[in-house]
């Protein structure tokens, strides 16, 4: 076990025997008595793709800027010949132009055999007391099971880079069923929380009220790869407004007419481009253009035009997880809209 | 085909903001500036109120009116706006949203006491509800000199302004001083309470904005290990020091003459932060369940209502020249437009008792001072000593009892002091701090108070704003004081400190003879 200055994981930091981790944390600490070791949170960040690991210590260097954790980076790769490595290093910045505060990474390589091993050596190396935030990069693979659920408190994924979106979620249920105290986050949903923002604020425009009764058309756009995102929030503005989903796009209202749903994918999109509702003689809409950092939402009734600007949600995943671990809570709405989502795949 | 607004009742609910957010909804509105060419406005009012817009926060459809004296057009009022924002601004000057934001941005001109700039104002605002089916809220802010308070307030009642229509809000923020004393605040809530209701009044004190001063609660009721300790059973005394290190510069001295460190500060903002610290458990979250105990707090504070128990338990001061930052600075009757036979206090200590079952016994220190050694507002809960039986006989004895503080401002957070063994084979104890700072674990700035005061009166919810009968026992208090120094025949004396020092000699003794210590800062 070597570290040569042409290693390719040299970035990860010092690498060091597995069991001699937390000796060598604390050796890392003493080095500086100006450095602060902040903490709110165990963050595990899992990914089985090849060089996950290295791009993974890039992102940590910046999400640890607002969101101070001890972050336990773990690459898998099955297919290489059994062995672990793991390295240790502090990402550090000023605050307030002063003090340099800093947030610990350990990061592992686990090859070949996984099960089983790869539980062990994560969970030795928690910091204790401090709620742990597992960050599933990719499809969930054997090694997600209903143990490793059990000690997450909050399980974070991204659908919409899953084949089989039905599948994941059936395989979390499994993992999960009666375990009720995990939180269970969907970077899709993420992603158009501004959008839900938007929508729910426009509607605190009495003209947008009273229109609310006589909504017959919803247009939702969207990039390719974000289908799951605009599905979703179409759900929730089902869930939320009472209408029952009667297939091929078509809802009914509470007092039985009809609502007629488009939903259209353009490369030309922004993630996601559109949500727009409209009622005999009102519009009410959020839109972004691709690339922009705001989301424009506006409401027209004749002569009535009321527009304003709100930030974009972002697009990077490690941006989406940032801004989810800022918010906290505990999920509930999209674990109620997530059975009308399903339907709705 | 129009949406029709006239089937609108209070029945009429958005379902999309159900779970959303966890807060009262802020709902579109006009918002009606009183003073808006001033620096209160320019530096705080615009900077919030964009700020609010850049994160979405601000409700599609706000439109902000300007009222002020001077003649200026829509495109003059904005540009000046502009030009303070893109100093001020907390997240910097995004120009596409701000052109959307400025887009709302009007200027009216009237005088203060002209009616008909009133009339006119109130048919600039039915022409924007007109969009709306005639419906709309509003909202206006008193941002002027205090003198004025009255004379808006009623022409705003007769311009009929006050009233809100059919199913809309009509809310008014009044920005400080409340009053200069308990008959001017009396005689102020008196002509609120003709023109608004109770319920529609927020009265600004921007304190309570602070995320520390709202994470006071959170702190008390969210942690089991604390409540029971919080009584007099535990606790020696408590101390708020509110320091600042800046004097009279820039013409600030013609103001504070006339109000002094007591009523600019201590009325308002420190008793406020005195009765998050000191209150029981609101029985609920909400505006008036948490003010019902706040006020409790002020009403039981005993009055100093002679000279002599003033001179005990209030001590005022001025500085004399001395040295801040290694700078020299002159003395506060030297000082810019403040008068050289100045009675005028620039600290204050002042020592409260408060009359309940939890703090029978427990003494408040308040201290409060221009020209001191560095800024800085904290509350400190000193715990008494543990029985000293096992350790009173080692070297050094043990260290003093545990301090719990919470800085409000600058560096936010919150440490507590413990007793801890030295390491080593003999037993000798020091005093550890654990240390939590807001900026180091969560890296993301607060919104400044202003932000969130002015949506939380947008969205109706009037916890972080005095109630009328806050003020009004504040100034009851605080009364006994002003008498004693400027009408009694015998005066508590005028104490005097070097600038740059931690304030008067007599201060020092006045917590001595409790047998404790103002907190080192
Ligand atoms: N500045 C701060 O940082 C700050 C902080 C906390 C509280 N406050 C409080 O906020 C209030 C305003 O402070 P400020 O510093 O903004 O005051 P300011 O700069 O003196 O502004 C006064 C405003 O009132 C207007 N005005 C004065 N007389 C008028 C009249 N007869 N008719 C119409 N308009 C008139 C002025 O308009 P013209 O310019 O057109 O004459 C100007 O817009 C005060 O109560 C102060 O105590 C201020």
């Amino acid at each position: 076990m070597t570290t040569t200055p042409t290693d390719e994981y040299a970035e990860l930091g010092k690498e060091v025997p597995v069991s001699q981790i937390d000796h060598e944390l604390r050796a890392l600490w003493e080095q500086d008595d100006a450095r602060t070791n902040a903490s709110l949170m165990n963050l595990v960040v899992y990914t089985e793709r090849r060089g996950g690991l290295l791009e993974n210590s890039r992102i940590i260097g910046d999400l640890a800027r607002e969101n101070a954790c001890r972050a336990i980076l773990v690459e898998i790769a099955r297919e290489e010949e059994t062995s672990l490595r793991a390295w240790i290093t502090a990402h550090c910045h000023l605050s307030d132009g002063r003090k340099s505060v800093c947030s610990e990474q350990i990061a592992f390589r686990l090859t070949g055999r996984v099960t089983g091993r790869f539980r062990n050596t994560v969970f030795s190396h928690l910091n204790s007391d401090l709620p742990l935030i597992f960050w599933w990069q990719g499809k969930l693979s054997e090694v997600f099971t209903e143990r490793l659920a059990s000690v997450m408190d909050r399980l974070i994924v991204d659908s919409s880079s899953w084949a089989d979106a039905k599948a994941g979620f059936a395989r979390i249920a499994e993992a999960t069923e009666g375990n009720t105290a995990l939180v269970v986050q969907d970077l899709a949903w993420t992603r158009c929380w501004q959008y839900r923002v938007g929508i729910a604020g426009l509607f605190d425009d009495t003209v947008a009220q009273a229109a609310l009764g006589g909504i017959a058309g919803i247009r939702i756009c969207h990039s390719p790869q974000n289908r799951n995102t605009a599905l979703q929030i179409l759900a929730w503005l089902a869930v939320q407004a009472g209408w029952k989903h009667k297939g091929a796009g078509v809802f009914e209202t509470r007092d039985g007419h009809r609502i007629t749903a488009v939903i259209e994918s353009s490369p030309d999109s922004a993630p996601l481009g559109l949500v727009e509702l409209s009622s005999p003689g009102t519009t009410v809409r959020v839109s972004r253009e691709k690339g922009s950092a705001h989301l424009l939402r506006e409401i027209e009734s004749g002569d009535y035009k009321v527009s304003s600007l709100s930030p974009a949600d972002p697009e990077a995943a490690e941006s989406l997880v940032a801004q989810q671990l800022s918010r906290g809570g505990k999920n509930s709405l999209f674990l109620k809209v997530l059975p009308t989502f399903l339907e709705l795949l | 085909m129009k949406a029709s607004v006239e089937t609108l009742g209070t029945a009429m609910s958005n379902p999309f903001r159900e779970d959303l957010v966890s807060r009262n909804r802020p709902e579109p509105c006009t918002v009606v500036i009183f003073g808006a060419t001033g620096d209160l406005t320019h530096r705080k009012l615009i900077p919030a109120l964009y700020n609010l817009a850049v994160g979405g926060e601000l409700p599609t459809g706000v439109n902000i009116i300007g009222f002020a004296r001077r003649e200026k057009s829509d495109g003059e009022f904005r540009t000046g706006l502009e030009v303070l924002n893109r100093k001020v601004s907390r997240s910097g000057h995004d120009a596409e949203v701000w052109d959307n934001f400025i887009h709302s941005v009007s200027y009216h001109q009237s005088e203060f006491n002209d009616a008909r700039g009133y009339a006119s104002l109130a048919k600039r605002i039915d022409e924007i509800d007109a969009g709306r089916g005639g419906k709309g809220n509003r909202l206006f802010y008193i941002a002027s000199a205090p003198e004025f308070f009255d004379e808006i307030l009623i022409q705003l009642k007769g311009a009929g302004l006050n009233k809100a229509k059919d199913g809309c809000w009509a809310r008014v923020i009044i920005e400080k001083p409340f009053g200069t004393d308990l008959k001017t605040a009396k005689h102020l809530n008196k002509v609120v309470s003709q023109t608004f209701a109770e319920k529609d009044t927020y009265r600004i004190d921007h304190y309570l904005g602070k995320e520390t001063a709202q994470n006071l609660m959170v702190l008390r009721f969210a942690n089991a290990i604390f409540e029971p300790l919080w009584n007099s059973r535990y606790i020696s005394h408590l101390q708020i020091t509110c320091s600042e290190n800046l004097g009279m510069e820039g013409g600030r001295g013609g103001y504070y003459e006339k109000s002094g460190a007591l009523r600019d500060m201590v009325q308002n903002h420190l008793l406020q932060l005195l009765s998050l610290v000191a209150m029981e458990p609101p029985t609920d979250l909400s505006a008036d369940g948490v003010r019902d105990e706040k006020v409790k707090v002020i009403r039981s504070l005993r009055q100093w209502d002679t000279p002599e128990k003033v001179a005990e338990n209030v001590i005022r001061a001025q500085y004399t020249a001395g040295h801040v930052d290694g700078n020299p600075v002159p003395g506060y009757r030297e000082e810019d437009r403040v008068s050289p036979t100045s009675e005028t206090e620039a600290y204050v200590a002042v020592r409260l008792l408060i009359d309940t079952w939890r703090w029978s016994g427990v003494p408040f220190y308040i201290r409060m001072g221009k020209r001191l050694p560095k800024k800085s507002t904290e509350i400190s809960v000193h715990f008494k000593e543990a029985p000293s039986v096992l350790f009173s006989a080692l070297p050094g004895g043990v260290p003093g009892g545990n301090v719990l503080v919470i800085r409000i401002q600058p560096d936010e957070g919150i440490s507590l002091r413990m007793v801890s063994k030295i390491p080593g084979t003999s037993l000798r104890l020091e005093p550890v701090k654990m240390d939590f700072h807001y900026a180091t674990s969560f890296g993301k700035g607060s919104p400044e108070a202003y932000e969130r005061l002015i949506l939380d009166a947008i969205a109706g919810d009037a916890t972080l704003f005095a109630r009328r009968d806050e003020v009004e026992e504040a100034w009851r208090f605080i009364d006994h004081i002003e008498r004693a120094w400027h009408e009694s025949d015998n005066k508590p004396p005028m104490a005097e400190f070097v600038a740059g020092s931690w304030g008067p000699r007599e201060a020092d003794e006045m917590i001595k003879k409790d047998g404790f210590a103002w907190r080192r800062l």
